[in-house]
């Protein structure tokens, strides 16, 4: 009888946990797809709900901008009490955004604020956004590579007007185009240096040293220091295959990846990359050991991003120099590396109880002011095309660097799947494939995980 | 001489394992006192060594180390798990332990099962439970959390009243008292150690939790962070290299109240073992 009853508490238990499991999974599908419903309710704020019917004046306020009245007015006029935005910024970006918070509040200064400012790196916004949209800030920023799955949940307002200035005309066409899904602008883009080129100390390498990567590697290896490159990170890999011609790209589903490195030629850039890592002065390096490695002195070269200039800059001092990415020799032809280009967008929370506002605010933190004050306190590139076009910014060689690269970057567009495979193919070529792999098979098995279907 | 050798045999391989077991503490210690401020992985002590590290966790916040805010909100939260999971357990194991009613074994096993479930499966639907009551991005929500299910976790506290002897309370109740007296002035008592388990215990989870304060402290506001959460955020890729010494001193910090509870505990410790109250 006892044996009974424990064996039915046992099996009830049991169930109770599985539903339990399954019910924290489905909680959080809605949580993420609820949004994508309402998204279209939210572009017509005058269709909902009464929260939100404060706001439909000014939102719908800069359509009626050609009548001849002033957006900004309207939206001041229609608002009542107190105005509470949530802004994250990069921890980075903190110092800068509390300035031109207190800039804004000035400028607005009829209107009673209650912004608060927290912590969100760009790179990590969607995972937090996702886990909840409607508890995440009313403006965040993040990277454009984002974009697609913060759409898909409808985590991004549409920009459908502008109050003070031009946002697609105002910033540079590519960086315009991340912001957009399907022809709509999602984002106000805020940086277009989100990419990768060549950081060089120029007193080790001449300007004619740094158009090979073999080049490079002789001269290095005579100077006995090393150039480094996060060889093992999807991200970085992709300027080989990239280079030598071969496709990796998003399917129109938005999800799943097209991908033909193990096609004709795909072999040779892996044995490329093998014979250029075993020299044991490419090295494959994460992007903390660099800023070590440069400011030691072991390091001469590296492929790094706009965030890593200040490292190179004070340890090469007069000889900081940038460039863009050099070739490499894959089945006897050289080969330009490719890489990816990327900005860093804002993007206004649909679900935020004053979307207006949000919106008037993340124009604020992206008007060629503020980027340009972002250039000059931390050295990023501006995507707005008159503060990029300053002589301060033509000056800086590592967006210098990046704008000579730009004509060989794509923008990063791929689906979940290609990194870690990405990720296992570059630590197996970059620790000299080990265990003596058939390269075509070791493409056709990454291929394979990249082009995985998602469920 | 068989013994000589077995025994320094036996010493090497405990030596190999202390070894192995100190390294990764000594080197976060060793590299909070690091004047360079990033990882330096190719040299294991510092080549300049400074207190600067532990000056900027407590007397230079900035909007990424703001250490003694959030070592405040960490010791709120734990001291106040710590005080109502203690309660709970003890009492969840006197009763389960001294007290007979109809389904009291069905009601053990049961729960024993379930609390041997791992809790992060029921985490989403936790933290959507209690955004709507607006406890999440509030400290009395972490609070709710952690303590919530301790009662559970009556199993090894029980097992400790168990040993005490069913003839003392019986000889109270003789005397009249009630259940409530019985408990607070006979059991508690003679239960010392197992206190001294369980508070220590209950006051680690809160103490060292990352998964569930990540999850429900998620407005970004830092000053709002446990340390756990403040010292991850500060292994970003992008601040790693400005703030990895510091974070050391951080981790090396967090070690401090918990050796403090422990002293202060370790005494009643000791004293419940060796004292006894039933003779024969």
């Amino acid at each position: 009888m006892k044996k009974k009853v424990l064996a039915t508490l046992l099996a009830t238990a049991m169930t109770v946990g599985c539903l339990t499991g399954c019910g924290g999974g489905a909680a959080e599908q809605p949580a993420a797809e609820a949004p994508a419903a309402e998204a279209p309710a939210a572009e017509e704020p005058a269709a909902e709900a009464p929260a939100a019917e404060e706001e439909a004046p000014a939102v719908e306020a800069p359509a009626t901008a050609e009548e001849g009245t002033d957006p900004v007015a309207n939206l001041i006029a229609a608002t009542t009490g107190t105005v509470t935005l949530k802004v994250w910024a990069s921890e980075e970006d903190q110092d800068l955004t509390t300035k031109l918070l207190d800039d804004f509040k000035a400028a607005y200064s009829d209107v009673t604020f209650d912004i608060t400012l927290g912590a969100e790196s760009e790179s990590t916004a969607k995972d937090t956004v996702l886990t909840d949209v409607e508890a995440a800030a009313d403006v965040y920023a993040f990277a454009d590579d984002q974009i697609n799955d913060l759409v898909n949940a409808g985590a991004l307002q549409e920009v459908v007007a502008n109050y003070t200035f031009d946002v697609v005309n105002e910033n540079a066409t590519g960086a315009v185009e991340a912001a957009a899904v399907d022809g709509k602008v999602y984002a106000y883009p805020m940086t277009a240096d989100n990419g990768y080129f060549m950081f060089y100390d120029s007193s080790v390498f001449s300007e004619s040293d740094v158009q090979s990567l073999e080049k490079m590697i002789e001269v290095a290896d005579a100077a006995g220091k090393k150039i480094a490159m996060d060889i093992s990170n999807g991200w970085y890999i992709y300027a080989f295959f990239q280079g030598a011609g071969l496709e990796l790209k998003l399917n129109d589903d938005g999800l799943t990846n097209t991908c033909t490195w193990n096609a004709a030629g795909g072999t040779d850039v892996a044995q490329a990359i093998l014979d250029l890592t075993a020299s044991n002065v490419l090295v494959d390096m994460s992007d903390e050991d660099m800023a070590t490695q440069i400011a030691e002195g072991n390091v001469a070269a590296c492929v790094n991003g706009t965030w890593r200039a200040e490292t190179a800059a004070e340890a090469w001092g007069d000889n900081y120099a940038a460039t863009k990415l050099p070739t490499f020799k894959a089945g006897g032809k050289d080969c330009q590396m490719s890489s990816y280009s990327g900005y860093k967008l804002v993007g206004v929370n649909p679900h935020s109880a004053n979307v207006g506002w949000a919106m008037l605010l993340a124009e604020f933190l992206t008007n060629e002011s503020a980027q340009t004050a972002r250039f000059e306190a931390r050295g990023l590139g501006p995507s707005n095309l008159n503060a990029a076009g300053s002589d301060a910014v033509q000056a800086n060689p590592a967006i210098a660097a990046l704008a000579e690269q730009a004509a060989y970057a794509t923008p990063q567009r791929v689906g979940g799947n290609f990194w870690s495979p990405a990720e296992t193919l570059g630590q197996i070529l970059a620790s000299g494939n080990p265990d003596g792999t058939d390269l075509q098979e070791l493409l056709d098995t990454t291929v394979e995980g990249i082009t995985a279907p998602v469920e | 001489m068989k013994k000589t050798i077995n025994s320094i045999l036996r010493h090497l391989v405990l030596l190999l394992l202390a070894v192995v077991w100190l390294i990764p503490i000594l080197w976060l210690f060793v590299t909070s006192f690091s004047a360079y401020k990033g990882i330096n992985t190719s040299h294991f002590f510092p080549e300049d060594w400074t207190m600067d590290n532990y000056a900027q966790l407590f007397l230079r916040s900035d909007s990424i180390v703001q250490y003694n805010k959030w070592f405040m909100n960490t010791l709120v939260i734990a001291i106040f798990t710590c005080l109502i999971s203690t309660v709970l357990v003890l009492m969840v194991s006197y009763t389960m332990s001294k007290l007979r009613f109809p389904g009291r074994k069905s009601l053990m096993s049961f729960s024993i099962i379930l609390n041997m479930f791992p809790g992060v499966l029921s985490m989403i639907a936790i933290y959507f439970i209690l955004k709507t009551f607006n406890l999440t991005n509030s400290h009395i929500g972490m609070i709710i959390v952690y303590s919530a299910g301790a009662g559970l976790g009556f199993l090894i506290c029980k097992g400790f009243m168990d040993t005490i002897s069913v003839s003392l309370s019986e000889a109270a109740r003789l005397e009249g008292a009630s259940e409530a007296k019985i408990f607070w002035k006979i059991i508690i008592p003679l239960s010392k150690p197992i206190i001294v388990y369980t508070v220590i215990s209950s006051f680690l989870v809160p103490w060292g939790d990352f998964v569930f304060a990540k999850l429900m402290l998620n407005s970004g506001i830092a000053t709002d962070w446990t340390v756990a959460i403040g010292l991850f955020n500060m292994l970003g890729k992008s601040m790693i290299n400005k703030y990895f010494s510091v974070f050391c001193a951080g981790g090396v910090v967090i070690s401090v109240p918990i050796s403090i509870l422990f002293l202060i505990m370790q005494k009643f410790y000791v004293e419940g073992i060796t004292g006894g109250s039933v003779k024969g």
